[in-house]
């Protein structure tokens, strides 16, 4: 998995691609962790490049997306495919997250 | 499963996961398991296998086996052993889709998906043993379990 973090104007956009797992999904959350402890309110979270994602990664999204709303902030979720998106689909964390199609998109919103 | 299974015993723990990942797809791709279905199989493994490296030994620590068996063109048939506390993953309450995201659980949605990618799983006690059995891939792709909500049962 890797993770490209770049820092807009009203959010931090980060870039994840590959493979979230059990064995890394504490690198995504710490990721996130570091923004919100700076005062982020909004991350947008890239997955065009996400290829697979496991419950260990779905529990990482879910508990940044508490801290960020418990801080009146927001994850926001865009260009969701695959299996990814098959995966957050089942498990109805697509009605949980918003969802854009492209980062474009979830930056108008704020 | 019968003697012509493939088996592959290691510690559990989550450093074990990508070789029994490894292990299972080499059998997929020899029974032409679809490519587009491989990822789904690795998501299943972890699902169950990160299940028993975090609970089945605690506090101590042990072993799992993943044996598998072309079961026809396309399919598997995996069955996974441990020999820890007895726990039946099938007994798992669904997680509760109808929580906002402040009340969602964090916990439950692993073996939601194992029960959403496979079929014919069934668990069993043997003596010290845990084993669960599961056919691969689930007829019909994607979907939730009969009698779980999505499934439109």
């Amino acid at each position: 998995m890797t993770i490209e973090t770049s820092q807009l104007e009203k959010a931090v956009l980060l870039k994840v691609s590959g493979r979230m797992d059990a064995e890394n999904s504490h690198e995504f959350e710490q990721a996130c962790e570091q923004w919100i402890t700076r005062g982020s309110k909004h991350l947008i979270v890239d997955l065009g490049g996400l290829q697979y994602v496991s419950s260990m990664g779905l529990r990482s999204f879910l508990s940044v997306a508490q801290k960020l709303q418990s801080s009146s902030g927001s994850l926001i979720l865009c260009d969701l495919n695959g299996l990814p998106r098959q995966v957050f689909e089942l498990t109805r964390l697509i009605g949980v997250f918003p969802v854009f199609d492209t980062a474009q998109q979830a930056l108008a919103t704020l | 499963m019968d003697s012509a299974a493939r088996r592959l015993t290691l510690p559990a723990n989550v450093e074990s996961v990508a070789s029994f990942r490894d292990f299972v797809r080499s059998g997929a791709v020899a029974a032409e398991v679809p490519a587009d279905e491989l990822e789904k199989l690795d998501l299943v493994l972890e699902e169950i296998l990160m299940n028993i490296a975090r609970y089945a030994y605690v506090p101590q620590s042990g072993k799992a086996e993943v044996a598998f068996a072309p079961d026809g063109p396309g399919k598997l048939q995996v069955e996974i052993t441990d020999w820890g506390n007895a726990f039946n993953p099938l007994d798992v309450e669904p997680p509760d889709f109808s929580r906002g995201l402040a009340e969602r659980p964090i916990g439950g949605l692993g073996v939601f998906l194992v029960r959403s990618l496979v079929s014919d799983i069934a668990y069993r006690r043997e003596a010290d043993r845990n084993i669960l059995s599961f056919g691969f891939p689930a007829p019909g792709g994607f979907s939730a379990p009969a009698g779980l909500p999505g499934s439109g049962a």
